[in-house]
């Protein structure tokens, strides 16, 4: 209770409350967020299990238009999906692997950075080395060859199931060493401060040091970039579903959508990528907008009177 | 820098305008430009269809599948193994070559020293020469479908493909990687048009052949510009646009747009090429059962595939051979009945079901993943979960060999136009040494199948061959060793005024040589 006390008296607080951007962006990230977890309360159809839906039904415009029924509120997509059920399922797909693929890279990355920073010399270089080598490789070429192993080693039928952590671990694997810098900027400067001084004189040990007491004061930068890099990670699932490395297609995520849309926009099905684009749109930029008044917020060099 | 740019662009116009008026132009547009300029490096339908624009076959399929005289004038069998043709005469090759016997003997062998070719044409023995303008095309066995294979002989002009070039290769060289002779000479063949240009990917140009010989051919046109368009939707911008006249393949989507243009129309021809799932009954259990496979042919509903995916671009099978097959036996209909599919699932004592997986293409066939997805859908609804994997046909190949899933798609066109080609290759059983059932993933195998299949390939009496592969369509029907989706129709888009129609065929192959153009 009592930090709860405190966080409603803090600094952050007030200027959350006063600050409109910050406050309607939040709360439609949260209601986003909590209709994709509930999903299966939320949505009218279970359109991730492929008994629930009929060819025939195929390609139905939204309930308003012309030909659109009742049943589906925004239309079909091809293969006579409900379109607003998929959509949500979808959603829940890309925050499972933005967030997912976040925690996953934040974990390494922050490991990486405060081992390397706080260390220094040979083993700097080398983590640093490292991450500026893994940096140089496209997601993409990680994408493909990560799931051709995949393939090799659990066979054909195993993918459908292993496809989101897979992507999980792809994601997060191309995207640690911005943390790692990061974090290890941060204990860079750090690292000379008196209470790390006086920490070394009790003579307590170096992992306790690093995680106990440099660690909380380098989140700052690292809360900021989670929230870009939330946004980032599901872009990034987007295009690789785009492109048909990402989830199976009888499990669309947002990006899966959108391409399996996009050949009919020009024919007249322009529902099929207009309105999951649109929430694709929505969902990552209120998580940047956010993003964005967090770093003006808990940066001391911008207080903003 | 911009003024340059304009003034080429207005120069461009200007002659583009008077090549026009010269003469009648036709602007094609085509997935893809013919890969060479040798006809027989590779078979394939752009090979084919740049083929009947620059040479002529000896005989060639009309709409209803019957044989058109071409470059023979008529034909008679002499025995088993012998077809006389008797050639047309005074035909001259783009070189002023004239066309005589020898170049069929030379074309001939030519195609059985060719990889591609040298499947179909291992059969063939060096014609023999009876005089300037007949002669004897052999085969080594009783050969029912010579006369199928008469339309993939293109004669070359024997004089301008022997000897050395200078690089001090012989002229006849097939290359498949790397340089050749034939492959980088603009061709000389008998064809209505010869080729004047070609910059690979980006243009191809024809000009009408003023010497050729079939002067009923009504075609009036003088020019043929060929622009390879990838991408479908660009293809079908360029045709609405008015940059090109002609674009083939159009996209199923499309379909409506096209037809709704009053400034465009849309030609479909009844394609040959099957779409079907074969269910490997090596590797699964319940897939050896023949109740379960009849049951997952009732629950396809192939019907919805074709009007929903395929947006009545396709025609609906319940068989290998389409109509004007020899095979293809009517009563054979599609089964779609989803409440006998679950019945013959308790029968077969499969009411809960099973777990499967499949492969399936995503860029070879029209709309393969899409049907790939429906199917999977379709046979939930009988409690069959498939895990599904897609991919691109450059690894998708080595993966049905393999032969990884339950499940596999493929789509087959007979290279013969003949019933005998889809049992050899899909239904008999595999055998790795002789390459019978190279392609049946579904290691469905029956001796009767196998008996016939091998006697119909030497039956040269149509009638009794006929019986014989209405037989096997039948037993692959009552065994339902097989899912068959649809026969892939061809889609031209041409501009108003031109009637693409009376020059396409069954095997999309358009004979450009009698395109009428107002």
């Amino acid at each position: 209770m009592r930090s709860w006390q405190r966080f409603r008296q803090s600094y952050f607080f007030y200027s959350f409350k006063r600050d409109p951007v910050a406050l309607g962006s939040f709360s439609i990230f949260f209601f986003l967020f909590m209709v994709s977890i509930f999903a299966p309360l939320v949505a009218p159809y279970n359109t991730y299990d492929t008994s629930t839906y009929d060819i025939m039904d195929a390609e139905l415009p939204p309930s308003w238009m012309d030909d659109g029924e009742e049943r589906f509120l925004l239309g079909t997509d091809i293969q006579g999906r409900d379109l607003y059920s998929t959509m949500i399922y979808g959603l829940r797909t890309s925050v499972f692997i933005g967030v997912g693929a976040v925690l996953f890279q934040a974990i390494l990355g922050i490991i990486v950075g405060l081992t390397a920073g706080y260390l220094g010399g040979r083993v700097d270089s080398t983590l640093m080395r490292i991450a500026d080598i893994q940096f140089s490789i496209p997601y993409l070429i990680v994408a493909i060859i990560a799931s051709a192993i995949f393939q090799l080693a659990f066979g054909v039928g195993r993918f459908e199931e292993l496809a989101l952590p897979l992507l999980i671990v792809i994601i997060g694997l191309s995207e640690w060493p911005k943390y790692a810098r990061t974090v290890r900027a941060s204990v860079l400067g750090e690292k000379n401060k008196e209470y790390v001084e006086a920490a070394r004189v009790i003579g307590l040990n170096r992992r306790l040091i690093m995680f106990r007491h440099i660690l909380p004061n380098t989140m700052t930068p690292v809360l900021v970039i989670s929230t870009i890099q939330v946004a980032q990670a599901i872009m990034s699932e987007a295009a690789l579903s785009f492109l048909g490395l990402g989830m199976p297609v009888t499990k669309p995520s947002l990006g899966s959508l959108i391409k399996a849309g996009f050949e009919y926009v020009f024919s007249g099905s322009w529902w099929i990528t207009f309105f999951p684009g649109i929430l694709l749109v929505t969902f990552t930029l209120v998580i940047i907008l956010f993003g964005d008044w967090l770093r003006d917020v808990l940066n001391p060099k911008l207080y903003k009177g | 820098m911009k003024k340059i740019i304009l003034l080429c662009l207005a120069a461009g116009l200007v002659f583009s305008g008077t090549a026009i008026a010269k003469g009648k132009t036709l602007r094609l547009a085509l997935d893809a430009d013919p890969k060479t300029l040798d006809i027989h490096e590779q078979l394939s339908a752009g090979m084919l269809q740049f083929s009947h624009i620059v040479f002529d076959p000896l005989v060639r399929w009309t709409l209803d599948m019957s044989f058109e005289p071409r470059l023979a004038r008529r034909w008679e069998r002499i025995d088993d193994k012998t077809m006389r043709f008797y050639l047309r005469k005074g035909v001259s090759f783009h070189s002023g070559n004239p066309f005589t016997a020898k170049d069929i003997v030379f074309s001939v062998n030519r195609l059985k020293k060719s990889v591609d070719f040298k499947g179909l044409f291992e059969l063939f023995e060096e014609p023999v020469i009876i005089d300037d303008h007949t002669v004897d095309i052999k085969t080594s066995k009783p050969y029912p479908l010579l006369l199928n294979m008469a339309t993939y002989i293109f004669p070359v002009d024997s004089v301008f493909y022997t000897g050395k070039d200078n690089k001090g290769k012989a002229k006849d060289n097939i290359v498949k990687v790397g340089y050749s002779f034939a492959k980088s000479t603009l061709p000389s063949g008998t064809g209505p048009y010869r080729c004047t240009y070609r910059e690979h990917g980006v243009k191809m140009l024809f000009e009408r052949n003023s010497d050729y010989w079939d002067k009923k051919s009504p075609g009036n046109v003088d020019k043929i510009v060929l622009s390879p368009i990838k991408e479908e939707a660009t293809r079908v911008a360029a045709l609405l646009s008015g940059d090109v006249d002609v674009i083939s393949p159009v996209p199923p989507q499309d379909f409506k747009r096209i037809e709704r243009d009053r400034k465009v129309n849309l030609f479909t021809v009844t394609g040959t090429r099957i779409i079907t799932v074969q269910m490997n009954q090596k590797r699964s259990k319940p897939l050896r059962n023949p109740l379960v496979r009849q049951a997952i042919v009732h629950a396809v509903n192939n019907d919805g595939i074709v009007k929903r995916l395929m947006k009545g671009t396709a025609t609906l099978a319940g068989q290998m051979s389409p109509e004007g097959y020899l095979g293809h036996d009517e009563t054979l209909k599609p089964r779609y009945d989803l409440e006998k599919a679950k019945q013959l699932m308790k029968q077969a004592g499969y009411e809960k079901g099973f777990t499967a997986n499949m492969i399936a293409p995503n860029n070879r066939y029209v709309n393969d993943e899409k049907i790939a997805e429906a199917f999977v859908s379709m046979l939930s609804k009988i409690k069959i979960k498939i895990n599904l994997k897609t991919m691109p046909k450059a690894q998708y190949w080595d993966e049905f060999d393999r032969q990884p899933a339950d499940f596999q798609l493929i789509g087959w066109h007979s290279d013969t136009e003949d019933s005998g080609n889809f049992y050899e290759y899909l239904a008999m059983c595999p055998d790795r040494k002789t390459g019978l059932g190279q392609y049946n993933s579904g290691n469905y195998c029956n001796q009767e199948v196998d008996k016939l299949t091998l006697e119909s390939m030497v039956e040269t009496d149509m009638q009794v061959r006929a019986a014989k592969l209405k037989k096997i369509e039948r037993i692959l029907y009552d065994e339902a060793a097989f899912i068959p989706f649809h026969w892939q129709n061809f889609a031209y888009g041409a501009r108003k005024g031109i009637n693409v129609e009376p020059i396409l065929n069954i095997m999309n192959f358009p004979y450009f040589g009698d395109l009428v153009m107002k």
